[in-house]
């Protein structure tokens, strides 16, 4: 049987993390509760002083911190913006994650930052565009990268490949482990009418390092994927189907919006936590 | 890149660049049968990224003009495409300088523009990345200060959290710094005395030369100098 990418690059699973969110710069660092990793998003840090800096640097001191980033544009048409990879690749380091992460989109066009997650075509030609722009990535930040699978609510034009397709031709040509967020699956299969265990069943989940959990908004003709709420049911079905298929999995408890007391997010993580325990016993 | 893509990402830029072209999107694309009320969530999502950081980073801006106001300063600075940066807030930087150059036209309150380059100071400051020495030889002033000057008090109606009367005409020398211990931002009108206890920092000066020199009383000077490293805007050995 062949190794997994995390065999492969000596990862192991880290538990359950938060993201360190500015509402929580004061308590975090300081925190008693049990809290198995850190998430950080980079853009937050790759121009750093003051508190954010002094945070940062008080976060890594207790655990380890796992950069999630959001402006990489790894799919995007323009070239990797020299300074953010250089910025990057210096965060990385300086926090010694083990391994970071972006999502399978693009967030720039025409030199402008979109900061959103657009979704790419499913098709050969993004497949091509994208893979040597991951394979720059990996190389010059030095860690393992992780892509991870973006919420869509509209298929874009000229796909040709199913996305759990595209997914697994970009991550096996350019040889990446997968970031699964499984609130992103429900929230695609319940707004594009699929089965979301047969999208698992489709994927590499031999590439899969991490995972999210994540809440999100129910409106009337479509779901968005807010960050802003408590983790579903149905999500954390989910995620017991991922963790029986991936064994225990280094797994964030992501809000970003509507951001509720840090006790209310560790209480989710606590459930991450107890879930994955379970299915893994 | 392959045209097909290429021709995918030109009809995207243009549509988000004027997301009013929803149609022209989708005519781009024969075939594409995406809902477009799905599609549109790109542009209003794009929209509001520039319109939430706005208003995170202006608050007293935009409570100091009318709602109406406000939305169309929105749409036009977000016309300029601002987000040239991947820091999300970085998209503000511009947003001063915009409003200084539609006040006139737009008949928006005079006080306006500079109280936009206050709240972009106030954050600038906040992340700075000037590193504050945690030991210095000598009095030393603030690495972060930043100095504006502008024709109106405005010191009063940021404390108010511009819920007090409008900003009276007059200079103003606004100081505004990041406390070295605590990490918040602070600010100060810059009054003689902070002024005096800066120009010591920066000259050299000791309480003696100022007293010999000036006539104050050195319990002045003194109290100057321990307002102002109490504060933070001062670092003292």
């Amino acid at each position: 049987m062949s190794k997994s990418y995390a065999q492969r690059h000596g990862l192991k699973s880290l538990g359950v993390g938060i993201g360190l969110r500015r509402p929580f710069y004061e308590q975090l660092p300081l925190t008693e509760r049990t809290l198995d990793w850190v998430e950080i998003i980079p853009e937050n840090f790759l121009t750093i002083g003051g508190q954010p800096q002094r945070v940062l640097d008080a976060c890594a001191e207790r655990w380890k911190l796992l950069p999630h980033g959001v402006g990489l544009n790894i799919g995007g048409p323009d070239a990797l913006d020299e300074d953010y990879v250089t910025r990057l690749t210096a965060l990385v380091r300086r926090v010694d994650a083990p391994f970071f992460s972006d999502h399978l989109c693009y967030s720039r066009l025409g030199g402008v930052y979109l900061h959103d997650l657009l979704p790419l075509p499913f098709n050969e030609e993004a497949v091509e565009h994208v893979v040597p722009r991951v394979r720059e990535v990996k190389e010059r930040v030095g860690r393992p990268f992780l892509l991870e699978n973006p919420s869509y609510y509209a298929r874009m034009p000229g796909g040709t490949l199913a996305e759990a397709d595209f997914l697994r031709h970009v991550a096996e040509q350019a040889d990446c482990g997968l970031l699964l967020d499984v609130n992103n699956v429900y929230v695609n299969a319940r707004n594009h009418g699929y089965d979301p265990r047969a999208f698992i069943d489709a994927l590499p989940l031999e590439r899969v390092v991490q995972t999210h959990l994540a809440g999100h908004l129910r409106r009337e003709d479509v779901i968005i994927d807010t960050h802003g709420a408590e983790v579903c049911d149905e999500v954390w079905q989910l995620y017991r189907y991922v963790v029986e298929r991936t064994g225990p999995v280094s797994t964030l408890i992501e809000w970003d919006q509507d951001i509720p007391s840090m006790e209310a997010v560790l209480d989710q993580a606590d459930l991450a936590r107890a879930a994955m325990g379970e299915v893994a016993r | 890149m392959k045209p097909g893509l290429k021709s995918f990402f030109d009809s995207m830029e243009a549509y988000l660049a004027a997301p009013g072209g929803l149609r022209r999107l989708q005519a781009a694309h024969p075939g594409w049968d995406a809902a477009p009320a799905r599609v549109a969530l790109y542009g209003d999502f794009v929209r509001y990224h520039v319109r939430s950081t706005l208003e995170k980073l202006f608050p007293l801006t935009q409570a100091s003009v009318t709602p109406e106001r406000w939305a169309e300063l929105v749409r036009d600075y977000d016309a300029t495409q601002p987000g040239r940066h991947y820091e999300m807030n970085r998209m503000g930087e511009g947003f001063p300088g915009f409003v200084a150059d539609v006040t006139a036209a737009r008949g928006l309150p005079e006080f306006v523009p500079a109280l936009a380059r206050f709240e972009w100071a106030d954050w600038a400051v906040y992340v700075s990345e000037e590193q504050v020495p945690s030991r210095v030889e000598r009095l030393t002033v603030n690495p972060t200060l930043t100095v504006l000057q502008h024709p109106f008090r405005l010191v009063p109606y940021i404390h108010a959290k511009g819920q007090g009367p409008t900003p009276a005409p007059g200079e103003e020398l606004l100081l505004v710094w990041r406390h070295p211990e605590q990490l918040r931002t602070w600010f100060m009108a810059g009054h003689e005395r902070a002024l005096l206890a800066v120009k010591m920092a920066l000259e050299g000066l000791s309480a003696g030369d100022v007293v010999a020199a000036t006539g104050l009383a050195q319990a002045v000077v003194q109290q100057a100098l321990a307002e102002c490293t109490g504060n933070g805007l001062l670092l003292a050995p």
